[in-house]
């Protein structure tokens, strides 16, 4: 059974057409065609397909696409404004905290929700933000750094 | 050495597609008309095929193909990433899809259908009659007597046997002043990539050619696999590596795709076959599980005379790598320390498992777990400090390094000891004194440390040497073409494996120290192709900055002279009075003759007599200098609920000169991320059924942020004589020490022993008690 949502989705208006059963990540995947956003296990266990519904970080496979609808999705995709990095994009290359890259998305949407609420994280705010992402390659030094630091830059 | 380009942190040349999630992975891939595959998996852990049925999955509205053992090429093949070598023991041992069910998770059959719930109802609707045979589990199990044979014709399931021997190990206990024999096990891991293992695009087109885009660590030996598996000839298959997710070992070799190469055959679509997490564990392959036995003889001044291991190494259910694996489990254990009789016999056993292949370190971690954890007690039992046994008798520069048989290039143990000591406050714990000889013998009494009565602080150590290359057990040849384009900058056309690691970023940072140019005016490859790009073996061995790298410094010095002699004739001087600084030619003889590197290049390419300025290399590299490391773990144990929690790990590596020194960091800090889960967390339960228990996140626990203990990176630099620009390597190596390391200081701080991997907290408690 399918059914007509409307959302939106990093700023602009979307209606879609979605199966009962789609989940959040894949609509946004397939029907959005938004390839940024990451199935690591399809189970809500790693965090790579984490984006912010209404703010809130959530892993999108465990989302229906239909619990989307009248509510506003940010992806990767919608970070960047107008060609510049979101501060947390910046302090992220800055940091040396990409390597694969596979859970970047999903772990630069989770600090944005950190430092949406809070600008000015501790180490352990930004931890138990961000326990839900794995990350296989850095060992999340890098990426506790750059959260750190992009808290400060966001401040001012 | 004082470098424009190299041994500076420089962002990494892939990390703004990361950010935005603009990088394409295979999966991101969408191509007109492609289907999506599936792979039908035994439930049993031993079964032949009677019968199977296809008719009803066929005739499901919207699949295109299903494939069984009967539509497979009839050769046998083995998945693993070797090329032809000495060292590489390929025993082909199976087909693409099996006729008999040799492990719980061994593909039977595969659909190709318009959409992922298609493909899945299809092989609900795939019927098989299975007849069950039994089955084992267990390296030690298998090889017994009565233990049922997994492949035909090899006995007791032994399908390698690799012996080593030097001088007379038997004369060498005899000297010996003490003996120590122990063993040690280490469990099945996962490289858990976040990107799951096996992902693949096939297209066999119109042409008769098979394309593949997969997400691989070595494109140029995974295309020859999946040549020989698709019975086809190399040269009309092409393979194109996109972005990879994290390798680790778990992409060294065929996964799926020559599944996805038959059902784009069989449909003349492209077929996307993309693993789940669960299919990940299962379908490719894992850490090999290894029963270890130890005898060491020593002297009381801590010298050895003799060292003997016995391997017995779970190779699961197909040889793969594990028969060629063997032989660095060996070459790892033999060249740690310096002894005048060694033996090694290392036994490759089938049993009815998912196949075990490469995971970082390559048999490394399980060696140096066993070895460094039984060079603890000797330390102890000799009075010495852990380090001083290790300084006396490790390799050093100057003397060969039985790994490969070649002279050692450099050493920088003694730096990445004594700074990792400084790391960790060692000096602290030898005050508390849990660790002379004179209060060896005091029990529990000598590990109470500072804190609470019921938790325990303890400080280890351990150390390990690695390669940075394959040679002389692989033939190791790599190349890299360079070409300039009218404005100066260069193309690097690697055929690049670069799984995040960060080196394609370092190699463009040899090319451009090489060319004298700035970083931005070098442009590598980062999707790799088998068409265009030049042989390369790909990334493993820690080799691709050691072996890559030369192979990239070659090209850029032939591609430099040529920019010198063009500018040369130009500027109406000799060649020798120039030089290339930060893209401008210089004139070392009078400063006025100068010219850009760009505008030699313009007129090259458009002036009389026309020519692109390029080089190509193609070579070995010239040897293969080891790595050291000492890694130094602080723990704090809980006695009452044996949760061991790490506090600090100092890892000390010597790298040879860090090309990039923020990479060289990441490397370790993510290594022992997986070295800690490896000792700690990790296993894959299988249950007596041979069914994995825990083919998930949730109950495979890796370490989330919050598990992570302070690191102290260290990197030495001892350079290599060899290795452009004095580099070695540091991929693998951050790993390696890390188990032993970990166990080490839970005995310094409990004075257990525990030999068995990893160490739970039931195990800890179950010692504890034991020990009371």
């Amino acid at each position: 059974m399918n059914k007509d949502i409307s959302l939106v989705v990093n700023g602009e208006a979307r209606y879609i057409n979605v199966p009962a059963d789609k989940t959040l990540l894949d609509m946004i995947r397939e029907d959005l065609n938004l390839k940024g956003t990451k199935k690591g296990c399809d189970a809500g266990d790693c965090g790579a397909c984490t984006v912010l519904l209404d703010a809130e970080p959530v892993n999108s496979c465990l989302v229906l696409a239909v619990e989307a609808a009248n509510k506003e999705v940010t992806t990767i995709e919608g970070l960047a404004k107008g060609g510049e990095l979101h501060p947390i994009q910046a302090a992220f290359i800055k940091h040396g905290a990409v390597q694969c890259g596979f859970c970047t998305p999903g772990m630069v949407l989770a600090a944005k929700a950190i430092l949406d609420k809070n600008p000015n994280p501790s180490v352990e705010e930004i931890k138990e933000g961000i326990a839900g992402n794995f990350c296989r390659c850095t060992g999340y030094k890098k990426i506790v750094d750059a959260v750190l630091a992009s808290g400060r830059n966001i401040q001012g | 050495m004082n470098y424009q380009t190299v041994g500076h942190g420089l962002v990494k040349i892939d990390v703004m597609e990361k950010v935005t999630g603009t990088a394409p992975y295979v999966d991101d891939l969408v191509m007109p008309g492609m289907l999506i595959g599936k792979v039908l998996r035994s439930p049993y852990p031993h079964a032949a095929i009677k019968r199977i049925k296809i008719e009803k999955a066929q005739a499901l509205n919207g699949v295109k193909a299903v494939i069984t053992n009967q539509d497979t090429p009839r050769v046998k093949w083995n998945s693993a990433g070797f090329p032809p070598s000495q060292g590489a023991i390929l025993v082909e041992d199976q087909y693409i899809l099996t006729d008999r069910a040799r492990f719980v998770g061994d593909g039977v059959a595969a659909v190709a259908a318009v959409d992922e719930k298609t493909a899945q109802l299809a092989l609900d609707l795939i019927e098989i009659e299975y007849e069950k045979l039994p089955h084992v589990l267990g390296q030690d199990k298998a090889m017994e007597p009565e233990a049922p044979i997994i492949h035909e014709g090899v006995e007791k399931n032994i399908v390698g046997h690799l012996p080593i021997v030097i001088g007379d190990v038997e004369q060498g206990f005899k000297e010996a002043d003490f003996i120590f024999i122990d063993k040690y096990t280490c469990q099945r891991v996962n490289q858990v990539s976040i990107e799951p293992c096996g992902a693949v695009v096939a297209l066999y087109d119109a042409n008769g050619r098979l394309n593949l885009w997969t997400s691989t660590q070595m494109p140029h030996l995974v295309r020859r696999i999946v040549a020989r598996a698709m019975d086809m000839p190399v040269g009309k298959v092409r393979l194109i590596k996109p972005h990879v997710g994290g390798g680790f070992g778990s992409r060294l070799g065929a996964v799926n795709e020559p599944i996805a190469a038959m059902l784009s055959k069989a449909t003349g679509k492209p077929v996307k076959l993309i693993y789940s997490r669960e299919e990940s564990f299962v379908g490719s392959e894992s850490r090999h599980p290894i029963i270890m036995e130890l005898k060491t003889g020593v002297k009381k001044d801590g010298t050895f005379t003799a060292r003997q291991m016995t391997a017995y190494i779970d190779a699961g259910a197909y040889a793969t790598h594990t028969p060629s694996f063997a032989g660095p489990v060996g070459g790892w254990f033999l060249a740690m320390y310096k002894s005048p009789n060694v033996k090694y016999d290392g036994y490759s056993i089938y049993t009815n498992t998912p196949p075990c292949g490469a995971f970082r370190g390559y048999g490394n971690p399980q060696v140096v777990w066993a070895v460094e954890s039984q060079v603890d007690e000797i330390a102890e039992r000799l009075g010495l400090d852990p380090r001083e046994i290790r300084l006396r008798n490790h390799p050093c520069k100057g003397e060969v390094w039985a790994w490969s048989g070649w002279e050692i290039e450099s050493c920088g143990l003694e730096e990445a000891i004594e700074r990792g000591s400084q790391s960790i406050g060692w000096e602290n714990r030898i005050r508390q004194g849990s660790n002379t000889k004179e209060n060896s013998n005091q029990g529990q009494e000598t590990v109470h440390k500072v804190g609470p009565e019921t938790k325990k602080k303890g400080i280890g150590m351990a150390y390990m040497m690695h390669v940075s290359g394959a040679r002389p057990m692989l033939h190791e040849t790599g190349s890299a073409f360079i070409k300039m384009n009218e404005d100066g900058s260069v193309n690097v056309v690697y055929s690049s494996s670069d799984c995040g690691q960060g080196s394609s970023t370092a190699l463009s940072q040899i090319a451009a120290e090489e060319l004298g140019l700035p970083i931005n005016m070098v442009h590598i490859t980062q999707f790799a192709d088998t068409d265009t790009a030049p042989f390369d073996i790909g990334s493993h061995a820690s080799r691709q900055i050691y072996s890559g790298g030369n192979a990239v410094k070659v090209a850029a010095g032939i591609v430099k002279k040529q920019v010198l002699e063009h500018a040369a004739t130009m500027l109406e001087v000799s060649a020798s009075d120039l030089a290339i600084e930060n893209g401008q030619i210089i004139c070392l003889q009078d400063e006025t003759k100068t010219k850009s590197v760009a505008e030699v290049a313009y007129n090259a390419l458009y002036g009389t007599n026309g020519f692109e300025i390029s080089g190509v290399a193609s070579l070995e590299p010239p040897g293969n200098p080891p790595v050291y490391a000492a890694q130094f773990v602080e723990v704090e144990v809980d006695t009452e609920t044996g949760i061991v929690k790490v506090i600090k790990v100092a890892a000390a590596h010597d790298v040879g000169t860090a090309i990039n020194p923020v990479c060289v960091e990441g490397q370790i800090e993510g290594a022992v991320q997986q070295g800690l889960g490896y000792a700690l967390t990790e296993e894959m339960v299988f249950d007596e059924m041979g069914r994995l228990q825990n083919p998930n996140l949730t109950d495979y626990k890796i370490l989330t942020v919050k598990d992570m203990p302070e690191i102290d990176s260290i990197v030495v630099q001892a350079a290599s004589q060899t290795g452009p620009f004095g580099a070695k390597s540091v991929g693998e190596s951050g790993l390696v020490p890390t188990a032993a390391a970990v166990g080490n200081a839970i005995y310094d701080a409990l004075g257990i022993r525990i030999k068995d991997l990893p160490i739970t907290p039931e195990k800890v408690l179950g010692l504890l008690k034991a020990k009371s």
